[in-house]
Order: C-alpha cells, then structure tokens, then sequence
C-alpha cells in the first residue's frame, strides 16, 4: 500500500494569514481508496489545511498534486471537475433552495461551463438531477426533497452538508467536522456513511470524535499549532505519547473495531 | 398551468389591458419600455443579488446607439435596434467584469461610479451626444410595410417586443443558468466550492440584462424622438432599481407591476402636485419596513385572501427566487 502513488499529497504547505503562520510546512500524502483523518486541538490548523487542499486559500509556499498534477495554482472551482470535493464544518448550503435543488447545483458543479447556456433548462432525465435522487436516496433525504435547506433539522442538514460533496462523484472526499453538533443517534448513522463512503472514494475527514476516527480511518494524521505531530495507523497513534500530551491525556477513548 | 406559463399570461393581459385604459399611447409604450428595463434589473438584483446602479448607462447608450444609427445611417430600424442591444451588453460585460471584482457595498460604489463616468462622458462629447439638449428628431421609421408613426402603432410594436423578450427572460431565468445564479445569490461561497465559476456567470447575467435595457433605451429614444441625457442620468439608474424594487424582486412579472405602478403613478401625480417624489419616498419606506416582496407580494395576499385564491395560489413553487429574510443581503 505504501508505495502506491498517492491520490492528493501535499508538500512543504504553508499558509500565512498576515503575520500568523496557520500552517507550517505540512507534508501530507493521501493513498487512494483509504478513510485518513486529521485530528487535533482547536486552532492545530486542520480547517486551514483543507482550505488549502480544496483551493479556498493559496499556499503560501509549498506544492500540492492531485495524482501526481501539481494543482498549487489551480482555483477552487476548477478542482472540483478534477475530482475534490468538500463539505463544511460550519453548515453552507442553499438555504432558499429545496434539498433537490441543493444537490442538482453540486451534481452540476462538475460541468459548470454546460450551465452557463442561458437557453438551456432542466431536462427531468437530466443526469444532475438523477445524481441529486440517488444521493438523497442513500442519506435518507428523500422525504423532504421538496423542503428548502434552511427548514431541515440540525442533523438533517448535516446530513445534507455531507451529500453536497458526495453529488459531485469526487474521487477524493473532504469532510470537515461531519459530525459536528450532531445526536447521538445521528452520529452512528453519519459513521456508517463515511465507512460507506470509503468504499467507491478516498476520504479525508476532520472529527473530534474519536470514537469515529479510531474505528473507521486507515490512516491518522495528528496536527498541533499548523504542523504535523504524529502520522500513522490509528492503534500507533492512539498510543504515541506526543499525542497523548497533545491531548492533556484523556481524550483519546475511542476503541478499535 | 405553471407558474411560468401563468406570469406570461400576466404579462400578455397587461399588454392588452393598457390600450382599453388608458388614453395615451405614448404612456401606455413608456410602461411596456419601463417594464423590460425593470425586468433586466431583476435578473442581476432578484436572480443574482447584485444591486447595480449601473442600469441607467445600459438604457442611456441604448438611447444613443439607436438615434445615432438612425440619425447618420440608412440602417432599418431593426439593426438600430439590435445594435443598441449589443452596446449595451458590451458595455455591461465591461462594467460588470469590473464591479464584480468586489463585493457587496464596494460593487454598489463601482457601478454608482460608472454611472456619473458615462453620465459625464455623454455630457462631455456634446458633438455627439448633443449634450445637455439630448440627441434631438431621431426618425421612427417604418418597420416592413407597417408605419409606426401614430402612437398606438408604435405600442404594438412595444409590445411584441415585451412579450418575445419577457418570455426570453423567463427562459433565461428557468435555465440551468438561471437556477445557478440563484444559487450564487443564495451562496456565493458554497456555489464556488461546489465549482461554479461564479464570476462568468454574474458577467454573463450582467450581459444579458445590459442587452435588455439597452434594448429598452432604444425603444424610449423612438419613442419620445429624443435621446436625451437624463436616459443616462444617475436618476435613470435610480428609477428603474425603484420599479423593481416596489414590484418585487420574487419574479420577472413583478417587474412589470413595479413598472407599471411606478410610470402610471408618477404621471398621474407629477400633474396634481409637484412634490409627489416624496410620496414616492414614503412608498419605498414602507415596502422596505412590511412588504419586502413588494406589490407582487401584496397581490400575493390578496389573491390567497379570496375565498377561491388557496386553491390557485400563485406562490410557492421550487422557482420562487427570493424570501424576504434574504433580502439584501450578498448585493
């Protein structure tokens, strides 16, 4: 597995918000067809690094590939048609639009350019749209796909936050805090579907669960004030003692399936 | 019927309605010209939450372009048409490509600032523009065998307009494009992250409503045989945001009603009372405080008032752009 070429690697990343250096040389290689999750504190510059993968913020310096293609300077926008697509930690959708609609545009994301012709309306076999049901179907949304985003629950719309990147057929998958503010209930479901996602993407995921992070990822990397402590299987991470002072010792709890 | 189907039938019943009420054509074209800039201003305000001043230019080059042409060239009437159409989406595409390159109360400031550059640039080349007179005893020729010399025939030829161009706008609107800029006034964030170009398409709906309203410039020039400067003026800018702002900004028809109210209203008060601006102020502040959705809004809740108006209530479909919560915001 090592020596596969890795689906998106980053090497030497920074990014610098003013005088504040939020990430600092980050190496990072993600393998195709895995579940890799990024742990840390709050401020380790985990948000930042995804900000930098999916193009929302340049690099400072540094050098990203996608399957071996520099990408460092190609825009947000346009890494979504070569296969990156992501959700957000804090909830972002459409809010005025119905959960249909919501996912029709990120299926549509992938041919933005077929979208800018004026005259052309939305034909009911379109593929967009066919994407946008069989993405509800399997993150049980097709109860309310006539209900606008901002009316859903809290967990509904997670939910949906999650689907906005899955509409988009990426290859890889980022997932910011997929869990974040969820029940109980929700997050054994939202656990499922990662697990689920892992099977036809590579998925890179944030989580302060570690009861999620410790079960179902590959790989673990651990960053700490914009650099990368630890990386590793996640039995080897669990017992790293630079990680356990990371975490004041008592966070990581979660067992290993 | 939908919902798109049923704001044409407006469109086309208000059409055919001004010529039963109304005594002067000239009037009766000014709501119809009125109507088309309104709904080109929706489509960047309503559709794409961009709040441009910059309407006025479109519709005073428009103007320009169209007595130039008809002025110095034997070209027929319709090409003078068409070109006004493609000044005002060049020089829209131009603005916008500008404007967009900020956000917000910064994109209001640039178009506002384009709209005195080209204010003054029309009152700086006076050879050509005429300057302060306007560009006076622009020709309405004939169109094919039809003379549109009387003012009820220049209203037919209005109105064929209006309604070939408020069904293409309605097109525009319900395309995949169309549904992507509402998108984009929703979210401009998540629609770029999803990979949309956002850029391209606010320039593309800049275009498109420039063409209208260039369009619609034109028509006016004809029709008053006059293009004078205030067509360019800040003020033009101004009245036709406040036309799609009383009518609401929710869907194109509504443009039409804002339009329409806006015209009838002011000629009907400019007589009465010189100061009837200030009604006008008054009317703006109450739309903004309770009626967000704006007259449209309002015949909205009469309709569903009616006894038989839930079951034909003409809201709520996926279509419906714009909640009043989100009003304002993104401009």
């Amino acid at each position: 597995m090592s020596t596969q070429t890795p689906i998106l690697a980053a090497d030497k990343l920074s990014v610098r918000y003013g005088s504040f250096l939020a990430l600092s040389d980050v190496t990072l290689s993600i393998k195709p067809n895995t579940i890799h999750s990024v742990i840390g504190p709050n401020g380790a510059g985990k948000t930042t690094l995804f900000h930098a993968l999916t193009g929302r913020v340049r690099a400072s310096s540094g050098r990203i590939t996608l399957d071996g293609q520099d990408i460092t300077h190609v825009s947000d926008d346009k890494r979504v048609p070569l296969g990156i697509a992501r959700s957000f930690q804090v909830t972002s959708l459409f809010q005025n639009l119905n959960v249909r609609e919501n996912l029709r545009l990120a299926a549509q994301g992938r041919n933005p350019l077929q979208a800018l012709a004026p005259w052309r309306g939305v034909d009911p076999r379109d593929h967009a749209l066919a994407v946008a049901d069989e993405v509800m179907e399997r993150l049980e949304l097709t109860h309310v796909s006539d209900r606008a985003a901002g009316e859903l629950s809290h967990g509904q719309q997670r939910r949906l936050e999650v689907g906005m990147a899955v509409a988009a057929k990426p290859r890889l998958i980022l997932l910011d805090e997929p869990t974040s503010g969820m029940g109980i209930d929700d997050v054994e479901a939202m656990k499922a579907l990662i697990r689920d996602l892992g099977r036809d993407h590579t998925v890179l995921f944030i989580e302060h669960n570690m009861g999620i992070v410790m079960n179902i990822s590959d790989t673990v990397t651990v960053m700490r004030a914009g650099r990368v402590l630890v990386e590793g299987p996640p039995a080897v991470v669990r017992d790293d003692p630079e990680v356990r002072r990371a975490y004041l010792g008592n966070m990581i709890t979660g067992d290993i399936a | 019927m939908n919902r798109a189907s049923l704001h044409f039938l407006l469109a086309a019943l208000v059409a055919i309605a001004l010529p039963l009420f109304m005594r002067s054509g000239t009037l009766a074209s000014e709501v119809l010209i009125f109507a088309m800039a309104a709904a080109a201003c929706n489509l960047l305000l309503g559709y794409t939450g961009l709040l441009s001043f910059g309407q006025g230019i479109f519709f005073g080059l428009g103007s320009y372009a169209a007595g130039l042409t008809l002025l110095h060239t034997s070209l027929p009437l319709a090409l003078a048409l068409v070109l006004s159409a493609i000044t005002g989406a060049v020089v829209a595409t131009g603005v916008g490509w500008l404007s967009i390159r900020r956000q917000g109360v910064y994109f209001v400031m640039l178009t506002l600032a384009f709209s005195q550059f080209f204010y003054f640039l029309a009152y700086t080349f006076k050879d050509i523009t005429g300057g302060d007179n306007g560009l006076l005893n622009i020709p309405r020729p004939a169109i094919g065998p039809f003379s549109l010399g009387e003012s009820w025939a220049y209203y037919a030829f209005v109105a064929v307009l209006f309604l070939l161009l408020f069904a293409a706008l309605q097109r525009v609107a319900s395309s995949t494009f169309g549904r992507t800029l509402l998108a984009v006034r929703d979210n401009e964030e998540r629609a770029r992250a999803i990979g949309f170009p956002v850029r391209n398409f606010k320039i593309t709906a800049f275009a498109i409503s420039g063409a209208v309203t260039g369009l619609a410039g034109a028509l006016h020039a004809l029709l008053i045989g006059v293009a004078p400067l205030s067509n360019i003026d800040y003020h033009m800018s101004e009245s036709i945001l406040i036309m799609t702002i009383i009518g609401g900004t929710g869907n194109l028809f509504a443009s039409v009603l804002g339009a329409g109210f806006y015209v009838i209203v002011s000629d009907l008060l400019s007589s009465i009372w010189p100061r009837w601006l200030l009604l006008l102020g008054g009317l703006l502040i109450v739309v903004a405080l309770f009626m967000q959705k704006g007259l449209w809004g309002l015949l909205e809740r009469l309709v569903e008032a009616l006894p038989m108006g839930r079951k034909s209530s003409i809201n709520s479909s996926i279509e419906s752009p714009i909640q009043p919560e989100s009003e304002g915001r993104g401009i």
